[in-house]
């Protein structure tokens, strides 16, 4: 398993209530946000990543990564046809909508439901890196595997690397 | 009929004379064709535009069905420039006794950023290894795995020239128990269990989305039409081969990102229903055909021997 | 030998007494009637003897490699290209040149041309010293070759190809096995057993014809599954198993040709005269049928091309190779032989019937190897792989002449029949 669920979650609710401590209904505000964020959701394979994500909050606007639920307006054309409300979404953190679980089969028999437009909204490791991964390209941030994640002994064995490399 | 494949072989597995065996054989090829899919089986959407090539699917399917340790660190990128090495006449490393799975760089001049590529078994709707194995070795499962079964197998290696994709390999290596080695879709130890397979679930970029066939199809069409001059207008897989479980969505041409963009949009079987359909042909009218021409030879050979002394044998 | 048997009144032995109303033992007729020296003598003698023996000294131990260390250790091991020379030539190769069984044994007991009895018997054996050799070859290259019967008893997956091969090939060995049977029973004397197959001689021809028909067309469609991998000049769905069964044809009856001027020019003393009498007109008779199934193979190969519109692929390289194979292998033997037919000149049946059978040699290698994959690189194959085809190959040749030099097969058996 690649998400050790325990300490995924705990770490998930925290980041959930430090943003929640912002009165809903309101715009966030920069200085709402928490300073760093701590992601393990990776953890057996590496070590968890200490996100500054004050330092982030410098370099794009909260609805990059946060859509239209941070109070700012989206630019992306395909959600702006329904999420027009400006306002502060009743949560902001990433899990609560992008599921650690996106392939078991729970979830995808809520796939079933043919009302559901979002079918294809991505799980959270998904969700992390395809924003993370995609705008540090663009940017020029680092974008190597490495880069953001120590690997962990585990890491090191699945990868056959560091002390588990292959004899030469 | 859902058991069909399941049904139709087992039903012939009872064991009779050759000639039976060859009339029955063109049925159930015939039968191949028709065969309406499993419709809630499972596939995997893979996204060229997604894919960064970190190699963590090949690490986690190597792991996940004990293959041997590779020659270089799953974190190693070397690898990808290395094509000459592959074997595979510069068309990047290909699938092996020892993996499973092999992701291949791609550098085009259109785009600034290399293209990535998994390759793995399609898990194929109509399996050409099935299809052209004579012991039955291979199942195509309700959950949509493409199956292997090694202690019926005779090492053949059929199924590798039929694999319209590159895909079965051969444990040369051995001489006492070789096998074919391919990708399972993790069968036994997940897609069973409707767990997704371990490469699915290492990757990071979501580069690889598993679901059921149908419903993946639609996310297809919703990514080409939803980030237009993204991709081009082709889900390869849709229909190459007949259709398969895997499935690939690309920005470029299939072609440049090293698909065989010539594998035939049909069943591999359709190929060969030509030859099967004139077995029974064969089988029914030679014997009367030539046991005719026996007789009037004889009767030549009679009235001739007739006139000169009478024949003697 | 040729010495002995000119030497000595009693040989070649070719009935059960001696001129001196003893009986032949089983031995002496192994021996050929000659001394155990002077056996070894001979065999010493014989340059072509040195040669065998050099090339399974090489090739042995190969062999051994191979079943001790996997195929891994002597070919390639290629994914690309599973099958190499083993079956490209061994498999591929050796059945349609084999062909020739069943259709002496059509034309004598079947369309009842007595006048090709003579050679009725080089020809069965012929047919069944190949499939049994492409056995060996296939065995040498099955992953599991202990499992050989398993498509018959343990997992049956009829719908295949290979599967019709697999049962054809099985009973059609058996089948020829029982049509040479007679000059082995002949040999040893026990006549009932050859009036035994005597009496289902037309069933056995006729099996013989039906299995014939689908395998060596079912090998033709086995490449048929790579559909997209082989170049479509030489891929024909339709077409391409009736290619392989129709170049079956004067594959074999030249084959035939070819083993037959052999045992002439090298077994002489073993020949009976009807055999070296009628040897030509039969000759320029096999001829004549090649002759008529090249123009009809070259009719269907232009069909198929016709039939799938590849004319374009014609002006590629892979189309002039096409033409070249073409050329060579079918059209310039198949006009020495109509010469040869014309003008009553066996010898240049002989060549062509020499040409032709490289000809179907190289349309298989073609099919197999080269055209295959086209869009990729060329396998060669690895030389341990090269020289293993050799060596059985040579066996085969060894065997071969074993059974000519003492079964009634070049001549007829002058005890009781
Ligand atoms: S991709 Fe090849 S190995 Fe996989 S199911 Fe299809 S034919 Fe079989
Ligand atoms: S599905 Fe399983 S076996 Fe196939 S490539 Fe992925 S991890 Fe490997
Ligand atoms: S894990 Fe995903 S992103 Fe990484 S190489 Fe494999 S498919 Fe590409």
């Amino acid at each position: 398993m690649l998400i050790t669920k325990k300490r995924g979650i705990v770490w998930v609710v925290a980041m959930g209530v430090v943003l929640l401590c912002s009165a809903a209904g309101r715009a966030l505000d920069q200085s709402d946000a928490p300073e760093s964020v701590t992601i393990g959701l990776l953890e057996e394979l590496y070590e968890p990543v200490e996100f500054d994500h004050a330092g982030h909050t410098e370099m794009a606007e909260c609805s990059d990564c946060h859509h239209h639920t941070a109070g700012t307006v989206t630019q992306r054309w395909n959600c702006k046809k329904c999420h027009t409300n400006p306002l502060e979404g009743d949560t902001v953190s990433c899990a609560d909508c992008h599921s650690p679980n996106r392939f078991d089969s729970q979830y995808l028999a809520t796939l079933d439901n043919p009302e559901l437009y979002h079918v294809e909204k991505p799980g959270l490791k998904g969700a992390y890196h395809l924003n993370c991964v995609g705008c540090h390209q663009e940017q020029g941030g680092p974008t190597g595997c490495e880069d953001c994640h120590a690997m962990t002994e585990a890491g090191e064995q699945r990868f056959n690397a560091g002390r588990y490399s292959p004899a030469p | 009929m859902k058991n069909k494949i399941i049904n139709r072989r087992s039903f012939i597995k009872g064991g009779f004379g050759g000639t039976a065996a060859t009339v029955l054989s063109l049925k159930s090829a015939r039968a191949a064709g028709d065969f309406d899919h499993y419709p809630d089986s499972m596939g995997v959407i893979v996204d060229l535009n997604r894919c960064v090539g970190c190699r963590s699917c090949e690490a986690a399917c190597n792991k996940e069905q004990g293959l041997p340790e590779p020659e270089k660190p799953f974190n190693d990128y070397s690898v990808f420039d290395a094509h000459e090495s592959g074997g595979h006449g510069g068309a990047g490393r290909r699938t092996d006794e020892t993996r499973y799975t092999v992701v291949n760089k791609y550098e085009l001049p259109e785009i600034d950023h290399p293209l990535y590529r998994k390759s793995q078994c399609n898990h194929c709707l109509e399996p050409a290894c099935l299809t052209s194995c004579f012991v039955n070795a291979y199942t195509k499962t309700p959950e949509g795995a493409v199956i292997y079964n090694a202690d019926v197998c005779v090492g053949c290696r059929t199924c590798m020239i039929a694999c319209p994709f590159y895909i079965p390999t051969f444990k040369y290596s051995s001489a006492f128990s070789p096998r074919i080695m391919k990708c399972i879709f993790c069968y036994d130890t997940r897609l069973k269990e409707g767990r997704p397979p371990a490469c699915v679930e290492a990757c990071p970029q979501e580069a690889l989305t598993f679901g059921k066939r149908v419903d993946l199809l639609e996310i297809g069409r919703k990514r080409i039409r939803q980030n237009p001059g993204g991709y081009v207008n082709h889900i390869y897989g849709e229909n190459e081969a007949g259709g398969t479980a895997w499935m690939y969505l690309s920005p470029v041409d299939f072609g440049e990102a090293g698909f065989d963009v010539h594998v035939p949009h049909e069943p591999v079987i359709n190929f060969v229903r030509d030859f099967l359909s004139i077995v029974p042909m064969v089988l029914v009218i030679w014997p009367a055909l030539f046991a005719g021409f026996h007789l009037l030879a004889n009767r030549k050979e009679q009235n001739k021997h007739h006139h000169i002394d009478g024949g003697e044998e | 030998m040729k010495l002995f048997a000119s030497e000595k009144q009693e040989i070649p032995i070719s009935d059960h007494f001696k001129p001196d109303g003893s009986r032949w033992t089983l031995k002496e007729k192994l021996l050929l009637g000659l001394s155990f020296d002077d056996y070894r003598k001979q065999l010493v003698r014989n340059p072509l003897n040195w040669l065998i023996l050099i090339i399974f000294a090489i090739g042995v131990p190969i062999i051994v490699e191979r079943f001790v260390f996997g195929l891994g250790s002597v070919t390639h091991g290629s994914n690309d290209y599973p099958w190499g020379l083993f079956l490209a030539f061994g498999l591929f190769g050796m059945v349609p040149l084999s062909a020739s069984g069943f259709m002496l044994g059509t034309t004598v007991e079947l369309f009842g041309r007595k006048d090709f009895h003579p050679i009725e018997r080089l020809a069965l054996l012929n047919g069944l010293l190949g499939y049994f050799f492409a056995v060996i070859y296939l065995q040498v290259d099955l992953g599991m070759p202990w499992r050989l019967p398993y498509p018959m008893v343990v997992s049956l997956g009829p719908a295949a190809v290979l599967f019709l091969v697999a049962w054809h090939v099985a009973t059609y060995l058996s089948v020829q096995i029982a049509e040479v049977l007679p000059s082995f029973f002949e040999w040893i004397g026990w006549l009932k057993g050859k009036r035994m197959i005597r009496s289902m001689v037309l069933c056995l021809t006729i099996a013989g014809i039906i299995l014939s028909t689908l395998h060596q067309g079912a090998l033709g469609a086995l490449f048929t599954y790579p559909a997209g991998k082989l170049h479509p000049l030489w891929m024909s769905a339709n077409f391409l198993w009736i290619q392989f069964l129709c170049s079956a044809v004067f594959g074999g009856l030249s084959m035939l040709i070819i083993v037959s001027t052999l045992s002439k020019w090298f077994l002489a003393w073993r020949c009976d005269n009807q055999f070296l009498d009628s040897l030509d007109k039969l000759t320029l008779g096999l001829a004549k049928g090649a002759a008529f199934a090249m123009i009809t193979y070259l009719g269907i190969k232009f069909m198929a091309i016709a039939h799938d519109k590849e004319w374009v692929y014609l002006f590629t390289g892979w189309g002039q190779y096409y033409l070249l194979e073409l050329t060579i292998g079918v059209v310039i033997p198949m006009m020495l032989f109509a010469f040869a037919v014309r003008n009553g000149n066996a010898q240049m049946a002989r060549v062509a019937a020499f040409i032709s059978v490289f000809g179907v040699l190289w349309n298989r290698i073609n099919t197999a190897l080269i055209g295959f994959n086209w869009h990729m690189y060329q396998e060669i194959p690895h030389w341990k792989e090269v020289a293993i085809t050799i060596t059985i190959f040579t066996l085969y040749l060894a065997t071969y002449r074993f059974i000519l030099y003492r079964l009634p097969i070049l001549y007829a058996w002058k005890g009781e029949k």
